[in-house]
């Protein structure tokens, strides 16, 4: 197993279109510290107490929009309810490298999770484009280790850049803001409180409750690949899915039907930040439904991958 | 025990038989041909042998055991290529060759070395795939489909993109293959003229049926075939010859006569010959090509 999977990385790192895609996600990282330079945050001046009233004005405003979203209303308030408890503490909010990724993991995992899209879109359903799947069916292993050993390695491409992402995030924002603060706290408010919990275990927490996105994106891409054969249907179809995916989950954010909408449950930080933004809806029902998707995309593919004739 | 034993094997796709009840067996050190025109179902054919299409009927034994139900192990002992030669374009010869040569355990480094120089590719192996031409990639597909020592070589139009050269390279190889490595090879062709020089049996299939086999050093031996004798004096043995045989069957011209004999009688001509004064300087057989042969089967359709 441990030489196909082998196989597999050898075919997506010796092509120079994966390199450039690794680049892009670095990039983002880039932009993001730059970004935060340029609009003078991450230094500590003496006046930071008016910055904090000042900002907290702005979210009061942004807060009782009409229009504003669910989701708008409550970043705010959390945003208010944090910078009273900087206030009152005496704390100078200060951003490190640690903190940095912190705040960047959940976009580095979308990041990733689009560009691993292109790698799982592509996996199987390339070998049939050059034909190659000829040669790799009759080699003396079954279809099904093919299958997994692919979709094992595009699981891995998946969790290996966000990692290689997370650790940008952590060395090129330490060289800028600094590497002081990783035995600080990560300060978040939960219940109109604020809470602490160890700046690793909110990094660590934040990779690891995003997976789920990263799963759900690749394991549709992976399966239209090995059911329709086409790269660029199942490329094309598993970007839009995840992009409005992502963005409705975002927008309807407290929305009763979302519990039934699986991009609602594929961040699972509300669960050690928060509330949940639907009542009732536990960790364990959120595991489930993701299961649920993921067990319905493979029960779809695995009998066609298996199955078809290779024409 | 037959190395490969096909039996009414049988695809059908929507009401369209294109495989329909081959049946045959080809044993260990033997080149089987299989000739038919484009559309006969050669590739279908093999593409069974191999499990990449399920069959609607039949069975397939490779060394006894059903192929289709004991894939992976029965595989182990078949290198096949189906079609054109594809590779990873982007990749290397070479780390094309470790690719496959990983999917079967106990490939060592220096059996791939070893197949490399057999094929000749040792100066462009580190080159990328992309840039070879057809008849590198079709060396490549040998190195790769002979990596793990096969004992059953499938490969279906090999010789397409090969010059004669490359041809007779090939017909080297398979040769050497089948005779001292005892190894059973299946090759598919169109091409006749090929299939006679590479092959010791040749089946042929049209229409998805497989409607001969043939022993092709047979052929001569108990079949009535056009003999040439260079002699000097053509009308003197006329003569000779109309003592022993009517005179219809006999053609002259002004250095040879040919007469339709087989192939056992060859040896007693050429002494009468002899005996009456007549230079005999060449005695040569006139073979029914495998052409021949398949215009008489099919009517000459299809081709
Ligand atoms: N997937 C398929 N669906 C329908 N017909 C097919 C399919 N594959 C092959 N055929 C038909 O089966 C016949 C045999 O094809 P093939 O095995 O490729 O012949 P050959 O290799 O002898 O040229 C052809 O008539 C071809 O059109
Ligand atoms: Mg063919």
């Amino acid at each position: 197993m441990i030489s196909f999977i082998r196989n597999e990385n050898m075919k997506i790192y010796k092509r120079k279109r994966t390199w450039v895609m690794i680049a892009i996600v670095l990039l983002y990282v880039v932009l993001q510290i730059v970004n935060l330079k340029t609009a003078g945050s991450g230094a500590t001046n003496d006046n930071w107490r008016a910055q904090l009233e000042q900002e907290n004005v702005q979210f009061g405003k942004e807060a009782t929009k009409t229009d504003a979203l669910n989701i708008e209303i409550k970043q705010a308030e959390k945003h208010i309810v944090l910078n009273e408890y900087y206030l009152d503490k005496g704390i100078p909010p200060s951003t490190n490298g640690w903190s940095f990724a912190v705040s960047q993991v959940r976009n580095i995992i979308f990041a990733v999770s689009l560009i691993s899209i292109i790698i799982a879109g592509e996996i199987v359903a390339a070998e049939f484009v050059s034909g190659t799947i000829k040669l790799l069916l009759t080699r003396s292993a079954s279809r099904s280790k093919i299958y997994i050993s692919k979709y094992a390695a595009a699981i891995l491409f998946g969790l290996m850049l966000s990692v290689a992402g997370i650790l940008t995030s952590i060395l090129l924002g330490g060289f800028i803001f600094g590497f002081n603060g990783l035995a600080d706290s990560y300060f978040y408010v939960k219940n109109q409180s604020v809470e602490e919990i160890p700046m690793l275990q909110a990094l660590l927490a934040g990779y690891v409750l995003n997976i789920p996105f990263l799963l759900i994106t690749i394991t549709l891409a992976f399966m239209i690949s090995a059911a329709f054969r086409s790269t660029t249907f199942s490329i094309v179809i598993s970007l839009l899915v995840s992009l409005t995916g992502f963005i409705i989950a975002i927008a309807m954010d407290g929305w009763s039907w979302t519990k039934y909408f699986v991009f609602s449950h594929t961040d699972l930080t509300p669960y050690i930040y928060g509330n949940p933004s639907v009542d009732g809806v536990t960790l364990s029902f959120s595991l489930i439904f993701i299961g649920i998707h993921l067990a319905v995309m493979y029960l779809i593919s695995y009998p066609i991958f298996v199955k078809r004739d290779v024409v | 025990m037959s190395l490969l034993q096909i039996r009414d094997l049988t695809k059908k796709i929507g009401n369209k038989v294109i495989v329909d009840q081959v049946t045959l067996n080809m044993d260990k050190g033997e080149i089987l041909g299989l000739l038919g025109p484009n559309g006969a179902g050669k590739t279908s054919t093999i593409r069974m042998i191999v499990s990449l299409m399920s069959k609607s009927g039949g069975q397939v034994l490779i060394n006894g055991t059903d192929a289709h139900a004991n894939f992976e192990q029965t595989m182990k002992h078949v290198g096949v290529i189906v079609e054109n030669p594809d590779f990873y374009k982007y990749l290397s010869g070479f780390d094309n060759l470790i690719h496959f040569s990983r999917m079967t355990p106990g490939v060592t480094e220096v059996r791939i070395q070893e197949v490399i120089a057999l094929v000749g590719l040792e100066h462009s192996i580190g080159d990328k795939v992309g840039t070879y031409s057809l008849g590198m990639r079709q060396r490549l597909g040998l190195a790769i489909a002979l990596v793990h020592k096969p004992s059953l070589l499938i490969l279906d139009e090999p010789t397409n993109g090969l010059d004669p050269a490359g041809i007779r390279e090939l017909r080297g190889h398979l040769t050497h293959l089948a005779q001292k490595e005892g190894v059973g090879i299946l090759i598919s062709s169109h091409l006749m003229s090929e299939m006679e020089i590479m092959c010791d049996r040749v089946a042929i299939m049209q229409k998805g049926k497989l409607i001969n086999i043939y022993k092709i050093s047979d052929m001569a031996a108990d079949e009535r075939t056009q003999v040439q004798f260079e002699v000097d004096r053509p009308d003197l043995a006329v003569q000779i010859l109309q003592t022993l045989m009517s005179g219809d069957e006999i053609t002259t011209d002004q250095r040879h006569i040919q007469v339709s004999i087989t192939k056992a009688h060859i040896p007693e001509i050429s002494r009468k010959l002899m005996e009456a004064g007549i230079n005999v300087f060449g005695v040569h057989a006139v073979q029914k090509t495998l052409e021949d042969k398949f215009m008489e089967i099919t009517g000459g359709e299809d081709h």
